[in-house]
């Protein structure tokens, strides 16, 4: 995972609808609980402001002041004040209370710890208090809050029992379920990029015995990628096929013109005609020899012999014959090789493989007047590059030349069957190895990795099966 | 030499029989598998030319069953193009040698003239020489007309399958195979390029040629 994981999950589709769908579901849930907290509240204030109201009415009714300050003063010993305080202040006279000192207030307003004598134990949190003029003084009757504060308790105990753990499992889930989705995305994704990447029989794996609608996108694909590669395959059973046929006729055609050359007395100009006609036969051969031997590698059967082969001689042998060309030619053949450098393979492709790819850099890189030839070997396995400073392949042209008898328009002219990378091509899938074409600017860049071999890597381990991790 | 050609290819067989006739050999042709093993099992053979595809008995079945019971006339495998398998099943199987078809004649006359009767090579010998030409395989030096020549590894190694092949000529794709274990078609004549770089030190210097170009065949380095 690198540094672009983080990105790709904002912009995985199934985690992005989760998080907006959870961010409505939340902002509901939180808007109804709300709304609930306000009105009950509201409800309460309303219940508590008519009690105040009602009881200063009351009092209001007396119109005998005598009457007036004996009922205060038998309401003002009856009332609790934990429920309901009362303080009558009298223009003139004593003051009349069942508590302490209330802070002076007007109308209507909140009591809380400031205005109250908080000595006085008895008294509430909070009170609703009224003050009004009666009489020949001022009135202050206060209700106790107790009930609004307990529902708001209430409510915050029901927020954080309920609703809270349900934001928190609705949350958990959304995202397992998002999680899970995009995982068989990814599973369509990765498989949609290997098939165009040419592993044609890559497919999704997860679509057996479900009907959903990822199920039907990865059967899909894999419908289609089965379709193209009976395509492929009878494509190339069909250019197998040719080529089997023509086998015995060319074989023939060969014998007769060489025949002919031993045995005739020849003028000059026919010999010429019929040397030309024997070089022509000899590409014809040779082209086939690749086609049957592309076949045969792709067939797979090879797969069995591979054992383990140090590359690092393989690509030394191979430099060791090819650089008196190079020179003739003018080039610098470079190889930088540490040995060893084991890989289950077959010892003949292998060095057929090196020497494609330093033919084929000598003959389009020759501009660039170097070649270099690289073997690593690590723990991640073994590579093999080989670079050029020629004019190199433009991007959209690198998986062309890996098919068969493809040409760049501009190699044309040169010499070469067309068959060559297609050989490179299969050599590597059947080592189950990653062949790339990179840009060296200028030039072009081969690399081969080879995967590990299993157990032991040094020479001369026991011969492995087909290296099966992917 | 006594050889026997089994080849069901009319064409194929006329032209190896013809060729080898007229290089002073004893050819029978034969035509199919069967007929081939009961040909190769009553009469005396230098060498066989077996084709791979028969009808009847296959080349692969016949080569085995006559290893079975102890014949060890030499082989040379015929095989087609396209067969990556067929040169390591044929020897597996106990031929001496392969070709792929179509070949030229040089090359099957050569690899007839390597396997048959072969001269046991000398063991171990510690020199080998070749007119005034001397090499010491021990002390890896190489000398002519009593100079030292300076050779790369590759150059010494061929240098040394010639010379212990004295008076034998060895097909570019001989050589391929011996000094540098190619046995495919490199699509190249670099073998022409080594033997020239091979020449400029052991040839040129002393004015005359030890090592000859046989015309559509290869190389040899003569005796004396």
């Amino acid at each position: 995972m690198s540094a672009r994981a983080p990105m790709a999950r904002i912009r995985s589709t199934p985690l992005r609808l989760t998080v907006i769908l959870l961010a409505i579901f939340a902002l509901a849930t939180l808007g109804c609980f709300a709304t609930a907290y306000l009105v009950v509240r509201t409800n309460l204030n309303a219940a508590i402001l008519s009690d105040l109201q009602q009881t200063v009415e009351t009092f209001r009714s007396i119109s005998d002041p005598d009457e007036l300050r004996e009922r205060l003063v038998e309401a003002a010993a009856t009332t609790d004040p934990t429920f309901r305080v009362l303080h009558y202040l009298p223009d003139r006279g004593a003051v009349i209370a069942n508590a302490g000192e209330v802070g002076p207030i007007s109308g209507l307003s909140i009591l809380s710890d400031q205005d109250l004598d908080r000595s006085d134990t008895n008294l509430a949190g909070s009170y609703l208090a009224l003050s009004t003029r009666l009489g020949t003084g001022q009135l202050i009757v206060a209700q106790s809050r107790t009930p609004i504060v307990e529902m708001g308790e209430v409510f915050f105990a029901v927020f954080l029992t309920g609703l809270l753990p349900a934001i928190a499992i609705a949350v958990g889930a959304g995202f397992w379920v998002a999680r899970a989705a995009r995982h068989r995305i990814e599973n369509i994704q990765q498989a949609l990029s290997e098939i165009t990447g040419g592993h044609i029989s890559a497919r999704v794996t997860d679509v057996d015995g479900r009907s959903d609608d990822l199920s039907g996108i990865g059967q899909a694909v894999n419908d289609m990628a089965a379709a193209q590669e009976a395509l492929i395959a009878s494509m190339r059973q069909v250019s197998s096929d040719i080529a089997h046929d023509l086998k015995t006729p060319i074989q023939r055609v060969s014998v007769l013109l060489n025949q002919l050359v031993d045995k005739t007395e020849l003028t000059k100009g026919q010999e010429d005609l019929l040397l030309r006609a024997q070089g022509e036969t000899a590409r014809i051969v040779r082209t086939f020899q690749a086609l049957l031997q592309l076949a045969q590698i792709e067939g797979g059967a090879v797969r069995d012999r591979l054992a383990p082969v140090d590359l690092a001689e393989v690509v030394r042998d191979v430099v060791d014959f090819l650089e008196v060309d190079a020179e003739a030619q003018g080039l610098s053949l470079t190889a930088d090789v540490a040995a060893p450098a084991t890989v289950a393979g077959d010892r003949q492709l292998l060095s057929q493989l090196s020497v494609n790819l330093i033919q084929n850099a000598m003959m389009h890189g020759a501009d660039g007047g170097v070649i270099a030839v690289r073997v690593t070997a690590d723990d991640s396995g073994v590579a093999l590059m080989v670079a050029d400073r020629g004019a190199g392949i433009p991007v959209a042209e690198r998986d062309n030349v890996l098919q068969r008898l493809y040409r760049l328009e501009r190699s044309r002219t040169t010499d070469g069957n067309g068959l060559g990378l297609a050989l490179v091509a299969a050599v590597c899938d059947l080592h189950r190895a990653r062949l790339t074409l990179g840009d060296n600017a200028p030039g072009l860049v081969v690399r081969i990795v080879f995967p590990p071999l299993a157990g032991s890597a040094g020479v001369g381990a026991p011969a492995q099966g087909p290296h099966l991790t992917q | 030499m006594k050889i026997l050609v089994i080849e069901d290819d009319a064409a194929t067989g006329s032209y190896i029989a013809d060729g080898l006739r007229e290089e002073g050999h004893s050819v029978d042709l034969i035509t199919s598998g069967a007929e081939g093993l009961v040909q190769a099992t009553i009469g005396i053979y230098d060498v066989m030319v077996v084709d791979r595809m028969l009808p009847g008995l296959d080349g692969m079945s016949l080569v085995k069953t006559l290893r079975a019971t102890r014949n060890a006339t030499p082989v040379l495998f015929l095989t087609a193009m396209g067969g990556v398998d067929d040169r390591i099943e044929g020897l597996h199987a106990g031929a001496d040698d392969y070709l792929v078809k179509p070949f030229a004649f040089g090359e099957l006359s050569a690899r007839i003239a390597a396997i048959g009767r072969r001269p046991k090579l000398q063991d171990d010998p510690v020199t080998l020489s070749a007119a005034d030409l001397e090499m010491q395989l021990l002390s890896r030096k190489v000398t002519r007309a009593g100079q030292i020549i300076d050779l790369l590894p590759r150059e010494f190694a061929l240098l040394e399958h010639l010379l212990r092949r004295k008076g034998r000529v060895q097909t570019r794709t001989m050589l391929m195979e011996a000094v540098w274990d190619i046995h495919y078609d490199p699509l190249t004549n670099v073998v022409d390029t080594h033997i020239s770089r091979l020449r400029a030190k052991v040839d040129k210097p002393f004015g005359s040629d030890l090592i000859e170009t046989v015309r559509g065949a290869g190389y040899r380095i003569n005796e004396a």
